[in-house]
């Protein structure tokens, strides 16, 4: 049996993965933080001990994410797209859509069922379409990030963000605030201006068949909701959103040393 | 005869009081703040002061800006862009083009005769606008305007890519870290707003003479900027930040002496300082 390791540096957060062939075994989370080099290894000694493995015993790493070039130690870099295709596709063989949330992008895209990307289109130019946004107004509201999606749920009238950008958004809550909204109404409004940013770019995409949402986006329950009601489907939501492209680069790793996925 | 206008900015709230031939008597501004909606009677105080009027003797007063719905004492409330190019057209005869940079929006307005024929406009995005310098002077920990002076020092602008604000903001931080200098970064910064606002302007057709008004033209780097992204003269007002009450002002003056040729009679609303309730 051979091990694999797939490291997704992002923006926020840095992934890792180890696979014992290509079935998942531990996975490791953290913030990127300012040296990508030392986040990489230190991603590589913990998911080694909670394998109880030493470098050796992997067989191959490869790597991701807007820092992929900072894991020295991988074999290659992969482009997060087709890492997170493929481990969408290992979790959910049906999933022909894959909408993805992360810290300072979005992504959605059509997958074969080879887990192979047929078409996609990326926001990663303006932070009011990303995770970001969410972040922010989280802050103004003074609420823990895994609150922000319960909370939201609990609003009967959701606050339309006149705007489509994160600064003017914080602004915007902040009046808000001030003028005695309730955190749960400004919050789904966050949401829903989040997923009308989704909708509007899956609708590039032709919408067909089962869809699957990931990135930590899919980790807030009133983002979920929301983007389920603007395009009218129900989202597979995947298990261990954030690890879904350190997934796919180890089980590239795999690809790459045995030929076969 | 006197007459005001009154700009209320998203940033600043600016007033304007003049005499029937233009004269500007005085030019007041003040940060519009939280409490905008209750400041237009400060800095009209602050104006009549200023001044030495009574606001019984102004006789015609117009309210622009995004808070002009927000002034208690005015005749009438005119769009900011129609203020603006009469206010800019009063100033520079020749004016085709008008550039406004304001705290959190950004318009270009094709002017002739001065009377605005066709603008457009961002006040979706905070990139391109003063709001974009604020947020990253913050995180340089520089005044903002100290800014347009540093920037002057760059022999080497750094390149910035992102084109939101707070994407902008992260590249700043990294920048820094990689050590590139402050002024290289504020240069590169500068390039970049100038060649958005320039990028927005160029979907109507630049023709001179271009006038760059609003707070931020009184950064001379972005003047500087302007000059180079759109590769063309630009002239600035001594006082950027006021073209739009001025124009009201003007526009004042202008209804006054259409009603009383008219035969209609002066406004005859009892002017009081008092409190704006618009919002309650």
């Amino acid at each position: 049996m051979a091990w694999f390791v797939g490291i997704d540096i992002g923006s926020a957060y840095s992934k890792g993965v180890i696979t014992k062939e290509n079935e998942l075994f531990g996975y490791y989370l953290m913030l990127s933080g300012g040296n990508y080099r030392t986040t990489a290894d230190r991603i590589r000694q913990e998911l080694l001990k909670k394998a109880n493995l030493s470098q050796d015993d992997i067989a191959n790493t490869v790597s991701t994410g807007s820092g992929a070039g900072n894991v020295y130690f991988a074999s290659q870099k992969v482009s997060d797209i087709v890492c997170t295709a493929r481990g969408i596709n290992s979790v959910f063989p049906s999933a022909r859509i894959v909408i993805e949330v992360a810290g300072q992008s979005t992504k959605v895209m059509r997958i074969d069922e080879q887990g192979l990307v047929a078409n996609f289109v990326v926001s990663e130019k303006c932070a009011a379409g990303s995770g970001w946004f969410v972040e922010v107004i989280a802050n103004v509201l003074r609420i823990d990030l895994e609150d922000f999606g319960p909370l939201s749920l609990e609003s009967k009238a959701p606050v339309a963000f006149s705007t489509g950008c994160a600064v003017f958004g914080e602004s915007e809550a902040i009046t808000r605030v001030a003028e005695g909204i309730a955190k749960e109404d400004i919050a789904a409004g966050v949401n829903k201006a989040l997923a009308d940013k989704i909708s509007s770019m899956a609708k590039k995409i032709k919408l067909e068949g089962p869809c699957v949402i990931c990135g930590g986006g899919a980790l807030n329950i009133g983002l979920i909701k929301a983007v389920e009601h603007e395009l009218n489907v129900q989202l597979l939501v995947a298990p261990q959103p954030q690890i879904t492209a350190a997934l796919g680069a180890a089980l590239l790793a795999r690809k790459e040393v045995q030929g076969h996925a | 005869m006197y007459f005001a206008g009154v700009d209320i900015g998203s940033t600043m709230t600016k007033i304007v009081l003049t005499e029937t031939n233009h004269t500007v008597l005085s030019a007041i501004k003040g940060p519009t703040g939280p409490e905008h909606r209750q400041l237009a009677n400060e800095v009209m105080k602050m104006a009549l002061e200023q001044a030495n009027l009574q606001l019984d003797e102004i006789s015609y007063v117009v309210a622009t800006g995004y808070g002009r719905l927000n002034v208690p004492f005015a005749d009438r409330q005119i769009t900011e862009l129609t203020c603006h190019a009469r206010g800019v057209s009063s100033l520079f005869p020749n004016v085709e083009t008008a550039i406004d940079i304001g705290g959190q929006d950004a318009k270009c307005m094709k002017i002739n005769n001065g009377k605005m024929i066709d603008f457009v406009m961002n006040d979706k995005c905070a990139a391109g606008t003063g709001r974009f310098l604020e947020i990253i002077a913050a995180t340089l920990g520089v005044k903002v305007e100290e800014l347009g002076d540093i920037s002057l020092k760059s022999t080497k602008k750094v390149q910035i890519s992102s084109l939101c604000t707070i994407f902008a903001q992260q590249e700043v931080v990294t920048r820094l870290s990689d050590g590139e200098n402050l002024e290289d970064i504020i240069a590169g910064l500068h390039d970049a707003l100038a060649s958005r606002v320039t990028g927005l302007a160029r979907r109507l057709k630049i023709e001179p003479d271009v006038v760059l008004t609003g707070g931020v033209a009184k950064n001379v780097g972005i003047v500087k900027a302007m000059r180079e992204n759109l590769g063309c003269e630009l002239f600035i007002p001594e006082e950027p930040l006021i073209t739009g009450a001025l124009g009201a002002a003007i526009l004042a003056k202008e209804y006054s002496v259409k009603a009383v040729s008219k035969g209609e009679p002066s406004p005859t609303k009892v002017r009081r300082l008092e409190k704006a309730t618009f919002f309650k």
